[in-house]
């Protein structure tokens, strides 16, 4: 409902016929509350020029923490008078109020009347443009003064517990400021009491702010706006100056930086771009941006330019001066430029690297972290470990055991078990490094094999038709992307059984795994998911790898 | 003198002397040796260095010392189903470039490549020879956005190798470029490796090309599968001849290994793309 509807004598809550009823020519739109809080997000980044730390207040009001702003537009009534002149030029009828206290700025903002009551001389009010006063401020110290003559209504507090106040006789804030307190709690709540001591200050409210705050920030505003994309990286490198003097004054570097573009019009672009290493270097932080906007492209439109270019340092991190060897090119350094230009062009998740995880699960054996968050000389040796261990003798002895007890009914398929069975165990003795013999014995029949497991994994394995041997023997003939293929040899089965705590709904199936090699040479790796007879009357069969 | 120049146009070399003539003729020497002169082959100074030796005698003979180190490399498999054993030679050829001097492996590949051959997977990798902790990866949405990673990752001298996979024929990387990134490849002296998923029949600027199958293995003692052999084709070289070879790959100790029988083939024209040579078969 806007200011004309209500002049008309319109209420919100009313009947739509009865407004129809009254005037005919009334227009209507569907109240959409999600695009209300769009644009409150959006008025709230506009209000970033002003003061970094903002909270929502839905459905309808902004808080702004100001601690040290005001003066630099001139005083508490010229920052008002600016943000609702501003805002009024882009066609919203704003009311400020500035307190000491979130509660009294809240209740000033909404219920200070004009004109002045008794008593409310002392708050400071006025209006850049015509019109009835657009702002109000209360003094320093002037909380209490400020919030006698209003209802109570302003204290944030529930309408049944007004109607209950004012069933009670208490109509203002002066009616329930110097009460006994224990009766009130006793009813109306505690939470009513704690709206009190917070609009007096007597209490802390923080404001929850929308966006991180910034640990660094520098900007510059331009009375022309600016439009080109060098203008916007050129500026970004100056300010990356800026905010160089200020971290190294620290000994620290940003390991992510965001660039925020406000244009003339109220939209804000932010771009954020990580780095793998605490950077300071003006430069490359052009550079890192220069790739971001190219690959943001045209989804960061200029408009009418851009007022005001701020560059933050959104997270940092300790960095201290390295001595940079002569000789020997630093290969580290420029890999982490590399992971750094490549995450700000695609995002720094896209570049990533592996890291081997203890499951027996092919899928889940490996995970792949972020190369900017990986350590490489705190898991360098771990990774050795954990690489060697489960394909030596761990995972050797295990697949031993089932073997072993599978063997015995009498499996037809003697030589392939036994293969398996040595294979395990052939490899970790040719690991152990003291046994130089064995190893030099196994010599080449050992280096013959086939790698355990494929260079290549699909991650939704994709299903064959494969004629097998009846219960568990390997495929004898297997289709997949309907192409017929003959089996030359086979090794398995390395049976997986999936872990029991995954197993939620008794769906999760025990895997056996062969490799497989076709007439044409193709190797593969398939396995056939549930036992027969035990877990699934028609195990399914799958292709999950591709060897070398 | 113009005759000579016209049978190596794939060498760089002044035209100045009559002695420089001599050089060419002992290029063209299936041997790479000239016995007449004793002079050493006369490929670009510094190739030796620049090489990354395999360990195949044949192969290296053919490759002038070696796979050269800063140039471009492209690989096919020879049928679809083949890709495992295309990537398995890349892999191996960045795993023994990596293993040289303890530099980084990146892999790039698209979406689509990934979900239609598989991705890398680590566990597996790590046992080919290619540790973890010297492999990146990075995953792109588009052929367009892999050729730029491939080259700003080539121009970067930390790594050993670089190996970008393009779906299907990998049509964005065309003539020029394949000439960019060989360009890039030179700048920055790493190993650029692209592994096209299926052949492709456009001109490319790569140094040498290769079409990769798996060879059938000999059975182990125990009946099982045997070690990794690839059935290697190269279809241009531009830095001596082609031909067809099998090698093994040692997985544990990191190395070719030569298969003592190797393949007969026609002995190719030197002077002729892959191309002509097609045609000419057909």
């Amino acid at each position: 409902m806007n200011d004309a509807a209500a002049r008309l004598g319109l209420k919100a809550g009313m009947a739509l016929a009865d407004a129809k009823a009254m005037y005919p020519t009334l227009i209507v739109a569907d109240a959409d509350p999600d695009a209300e809080q769009r644009l409150l997000a959006a008025i709230a980044d506009w209000c970033d020029r002003y003061t970094p730390l903002i909270g929502l207040d839905p459905p309808d009001g902004l808080t702004l923490d100001i601690t040290g702003c005001a003066h630099l537009f001139g005083g508490e009534a010229a920052f008002c008078g600016n943000i609702v002149q501003q805002l009024a030029r882009q066609g919203f009828a704003a009311r400020a109020a500035i307190a000491d206290t979130v509660g009294c700025a809240w209740a000033v903002a909404r219920y200070f009347r004009h004109p002045p009551l008794q008593g409310e001389g002392r708050i400071a009010e006025g209006n850049p443009g015509r019109g009835p006063p657009a702002y109000a401020i209360a003094p320093m110290g002037g909380v209490r003064d400020a919030l006698l003559p209003l209802r109570l209504a302003a204290l944030r507090i529930a309408p049944d517990i007004e109607a209950g106040l004012a069933q009670a006789g208490l109509k203002c804030i002066a009616d329930v400021i110097d009460r006994p307190r224990a009766p009130l709690a006793a009813r109306f709540g505690e939470h009513f009491i704690r709206r009190i001591d917070q609009a007096l200050g007597r209490e802390d409210e923080p404001i929850t702010p929308r966006l991180p705050i910034p640990l660094y920030v520098a900007e510059r505003r331009f009375a022309d706006p600016i439009l080109l994309e060098a203008d916007v990286l050129g500026t970004t490198e100056a300010l990356a100056q800026e905010l160089a003097r200020m971290l190294e004054r620290r000994g620290e570097g940003a390991r992510r930086l965001e660039v925020a573009l406000f244009r003339t019009d109220g939209k804000v672009y932010r771009t954020t771009v990580g780095t793998g290493a605490p950077l300071r270097d003006p430069a490359r932080i052009r550079a890192l941006f220069a790739e971001r906007l190219t690959a943001i492209g045209d989804a960061c439109d200029p408009g009418f330019g851009f007022d005001v270019v701020r560059l933050a340092a959104l997270a940092t991190e300790r960095c201290d001066p390295l001595q940079t060897g002569l000789a020997a090119a630093d290969h580290a350094a420029e890999l982490t430029h590399l992971v750094d230009r490549l995450g700000a062009r695609f995002g720094l998740r896209r570049v990533t690297r592996l890291v081997p995880q203890d499951t027996h699960i092919p899928e889940f054996a490996v995970a792949a972290v972020a190369a900017a968050s990986f350590k490489t000389r705190s898991c360098g040796p771990l990774l050795r470990m954990r690489c060697i261990l489960p394909h030596g003798e761990e995972r050797g002895q295990s697949s031993d055991l089932i073997l072993r007890s599978r063997a015995a009914p009498g499996v037809s398929k003697d030589g392939c078990a036994a293969q398996t069975r040595g294979h395990p165990s052939r490899r970790a003795q040719e690991r152990a490094p003291q046994d130089e013999a064995a190893t030099a014995s196994a010599g080449i029949q050992a280096d013959s094999l086939c790698p355990a497991r494929p260079i290549r994994l699909f991650g939704w394995p994709e299903p064959i038709e494969a004629i097998a041997e009846v219960p568990d023997g390997p495929p004898v003939r297997f289709r997949w992307r309907r192409v017929l293929h003959q089996v030359a040899s086979a090794e398995g089965p390395e049976r997986i059984a999936m872990e029991w705590w995954r197993d939620r709904n008794g769906r999760a199936l025990t895997r056996d795994y062969f490799r497989i090699e076709s007439r044409e040479g193709v190797r593969v790796w398939v396995y056939r998911e549930g036992l027969y007879g035990h877990e699934l009357a028609e195990p399914r069969w799958f292709l999950h790898g591709l060897f070398a | 003198m113009p005759a000579l120049t016209g049978h190596a146009p794939s060498l760089s070399l002044p035209r100045k002397s009559g002695r420089v003539g001599g050089l060419v003729a002992a290029t063209l020497d299936p041997d790479g040796v000239s016995p007449r002169s004793g002079l050493r082959p006369a490929f670009p100074l510094g190739v030796e260095e620049g090489s990354l030796r395999l360990g195949v005698p044949a192969l290296d003979a053919a490759l002038q010392g070696g796979l050269a180190v800063g140039a471009l490399h492209e690989l096919a498999p020879a049928s679809e189903l083949q890709l495992g054993a295309a990537f398995g030679f890349a892999l191996a050829i960045a795993a023994l470039a990596a293993a040289k001097d303890g530099r980084q492996v990146l892999c790039i590949a698209t979406e689509f490549a990934a979900r239609e051959g598989g991705a890398p997977y680590g566990v597996g990798l790590d046992l080919f020879g290619l540790p973890l902790e010297r492999l990146m990866i990075l995953r792109v949405a588009h052929p367009r956005d892999a050729l730029w990673g491939f080259e700003e990752a080539l121009k970067c001298r930390a790594l050993a190798a670089v190996l970008a996979e393009l779906p299907e024929a990998g049509d964005a990387a065309d003539f020029t470029a394949t000439r960019r990134l060989a360009l890039a490849a030179q700048a920055g002296g790493g190993l650029g490796l692209l592994l096209r998923h299926r052949h492709c029949p456009l001109p490319s600027a790569a140094m040498t090309r290769w079409q990769v199958a798996s060879a059938a293995s000999a059975p182990d003692r125990f009946g099982g599968l045997g070690g990794t052999h690839f059935d290697l084709a190269l279809n241009r070289n531009r830095r001596g001849r082609c031909g067809r070879w099998i090698a093994d790959w040692n997985h544990d100790e990191r190395t070719f290994v030569p298969q003592a029988l190797s393949l007969g083939m026609a002995e190719t024209a030197r002077d002729r793309s892959d191309r002509a040579r097609r045609l000419r078969t057909a």
